[in-house]
């Protein structure tokens, strides 16, 4: 997994929680029960985090609050990674393991694929394969509380992508022409389903 | 959560409406099943009136057991699929399903975007299970 190439588990659970609602401040325990993982060790790195600006930190009273920093100057490339890796795609591929052999194609688009995603935004995903909407919904329910987002899934067969690529679909080209996050496929499976695999969008 | 703490919070009410309406509900939610199996119109059309279907199966339960929803407060369709296990034991695995679908008619209602063949598929198939359980639950007409 490449986050765990760039950062420690700890790191990596907490900046995806905190980077990715960055509406919102935690307390530390908050963030311990989040993450999985305890709130002795978690002091360290949220005072490392926030000194070197990643982080905010606000003391009200005798509590202390974290949240993410947006004007940290890479606070939107660190979001982006968290997004792409440990924080949302690696959630999703995981939770569509068992589902993998039947989907052509599983992404992310919408507000959350464009980074635009405010507090209460879904995480839109299309599948592209031959299964049943509700075997989805069960496989990626559990993925909804560790992300912290509700999980809005659209299923095609291939056939009916197709289609209605063929057709001129809006919804289908609003999403072929916007911003993805790939979870199973790549640009190349996308542009063959689609049907044009110069530009990838009909 | 129970039936009585629901109704502790305000998102059902009393209401005895007696055998007549429970069996009403589920005549009505016959006849829209029997709609969204119509394909000369819109997958749209079809998959709402599969959901309706469903729903009117959860307010027959809850009128079984004395209660309908609080139509005062915001969201009550979620609350009639959430009682479910309480007025029909529907497991939750099922649930999560009817809730999917639920919040899957309110983006087609404001999005415009269409209704997939799973999707629609998805919602006929839990309307019939539920419609059939609800019967042999309820009652016949």
């Amino acid at each position: 997994m490449l986050a765990s190439l760039l950062f420690g588990d700890y790191r990596q659970k907490v900046l995806a929680r905190l980077l990715l609602h960055p509406e919102q401040r935690y307390h530390v325990r908050e963030i311990a029960r989040l993450t999985g993982t305890s709130a002795g060790t978690l002091h360290k790195e949220l005072a490392r985090l926030a000194q070197a600006g990643v982080l905010t930190r606000e003391e009200i009273g005798n509590q202390v609050r974290y949240g993410a920093n947006r004007q940290c100057p890479i606070y939107s490339e660190l979001a982006g990674i968290l997004r792409k890796t440990a924080g949302l795609a690696d959630v999703l591929k995981d939770a569509l393991s068992t589902l993998r052999e039947r989907l052509t194609l599983a992404l992310v688009f919408g507000s959350v694929a464009r980074g635009d995603e405010g507090p209460d935004s879904d995480v839109d995903v299309l599948l592209v394969g031959e299964i049943g909407f509700a075997e989805v919904v069960r496989a990626l329910h559990e993925a909804q509380s560790n992300i912290g987002r509700e999980i809005n899934p659209v299923v095609l067969s291939a056939a009916e992508f197709q289609n209605k690529v063929a057709g001129g679909d809006a919804f289908l080209a609003e999403v072929l022409g916007g911003e993805k996050i790939f979870l199973i496929g790549n640009e190349n499976e996308l542009g063959k389903l689609a049907g044009d695999p110069a530009s990838g969008s009909a | 959560m129970s039936l009585e703490n629901l109704l502790a919070i305000q998102r059902l009410v009393r209401h005895e409406a007696g055998r007549a309406v429970v069996l009403k509900l589920l005549t009505a939610a016959e006849r829209n099943l029997a709609d969204a199996r119509v394909t000369a119109i819109s997958a749209e059309n079809r998959f709402d009136a599969a959901y309706k279907a469903i729903l009117q199966c959860a307010m027959a339960a809850l009128s079984a057991k004395g209660y309908r929803t609080s139509t005062s407060q915001p969201g009550h369709h979620q609350t009639a699929i959430q009682s479910l296990p309480m007025t029909l034991a529907v497991d939750s695995a099922t649930v999560i399903v009817l809730d999917a679908l639920r919040k899957q008619r309110n983006l087609t209602d404001y999005t415009g975007d269409g209704v997939s063949d799973a999707l629609l598929a998805e919602c006929i198939a839990q309307a019939e299970s539920l419609l059939r359980h609800a019967r042999a639950t309820l009652g016949e007409p």
